[in-house]
């Protein structure tokens, strides 16, 4: 995952390693979240987590991702012919997949919003 | 896998690693799996100012890719399985060590050997009712007899008798059931707590 690193590449911060590891931590939410408009095919599905969340991933980490996601009945498939010549695999939420992106949503802003409250404090001081 | 007529050496060579790697899953995955990849690739080096070589970059190393796919696919499938095959499978991944992987399949032909000894039993008593039975030697310990080879032990007393064939099945269904269930929760636990390859 690209993550803006700074300094060396060959030897991230801790800073850097830290920030990989939150952005790993939210990936099936974000992949779950950028087909509840409606299904989309992996390479939509890249450049959708690029533009709407800053989320630079590899095709490499997001196909194996999309395929587990799949297997356990969150997200089911199908080829469509494009214009394009070849066919493309397009992804869909299944209802129980809808279940789960909900409940991680929500788990998140909770999570998110109870932090904010602790962070506040120390970002006002920053400032 | 389908082939787009025109498509570079580089693609198919790099599928052919990416299927090498793959095998052990069953052909239709492999299959879905590499049209995919092909499709991603080719519509990647389409683009303007794409190349085969960046959209194959972009995937990473196959043996790598195949490998994520493997992990993520056989602990997903063992997750949602009865199948002690595939739950076995999805073990095979579920620990950053060898020694864990090693260590929770042991566990778990453990419980499955109990499980086969105990219907082994319940098959075995109603075969051959003397040879198997739930023994108590007053001023030893209890034990179950399972396919011996003679007669009962010394002065020993057979306490269910025939009621050893339904609870000897009872018990190793629910042997089994935990079996499965810890191995099941062990490998979602493993997979929630790590991060995705190449990521």
């Amino acid at each position: 995952m690209a993550t803006g690193s700074r300094g060396d590449p060959s030897s991230p911060s801790p800073m850097d390693k830290w920030e990989v590891q939150l952005r790993k931590g939210c990936l099936e939410l974000a992949i779950l979240a950028c087909l509840w408009p409606g299904k989309l095919y992996g390479l939509e599905i890249l450049r959708r987590l690029e533009s709407d969340s800053d989320l630079v991933l590899s095709a490499g980490t997001v196909h194996p991702l999309l395929s587990r996601l799949k297997a356990e009945g969150l997200l089911t498939s199908e080829w469509v012919e494009a214009e394009a010549g070849h066919p493309r695999k397009y992804y869909q939420l299944t209802s129980r997949g809808r279940r789960r992106a909900v409940d991680m949503a929500e788990m998140w802003s909770r999570f998110s919003t109870n932090l904010k409250n602790l962070l506040t404090p120390l970002l006002k001081e920053v400032r | 896998m389908a082939t787009a007529a025109g498509t570079d050496p580089k693609i198919e060579r790099y599928l052919a690693r990416v299927r090498a790697a793959l095998r052990g899953l069953p052909e239709r995955e492999i299959e879905d799996i590499l049209r995919e990849l092909h499709s991603h690739t080719i519509e990647l080096a389409e683009q303007e100012g794409g190349t085969v070589e960046s959209a194959l970059q972009s995937l990473g190393d196959p043996v790598d890719l195949a490998g994520t796919y493997r992990s993520e696919n056989q602990m997903a499938r063992a997750e949602c399985s009865s199948s002690p095959l595939v739950i076995l499978q999805g073990l095979r991944h579920a620990s950053r060590s060898s020694r864990g992987r090693v260590t929770a399949t042991a566990l778990y032909a453990f419980g499955y050997i109990n499980v086969l000894m105990l219907w082994s039993a319940a098959i075995e008593k109603l075969l051959a009712p003397l040879r198997v039975g739930l023994w108590y030697v007053p001023g030893q310990i209890w034990s179950l007899a399972l396919v011996t080879s003679g007669d009962a032990p010394e002065g020993a007393r057979e306490l269910l008798g025939w009621w050893l064939v339904p609870i000897a099945a009872l018990v190793g269904w629910a042997v089994r059931s935990v079996t499965d269930r810890t191995a099941r929760w062990w490998i979602g636990r493993y997979r929630r707590s790590r991060t995705s390859q190449g990521a």
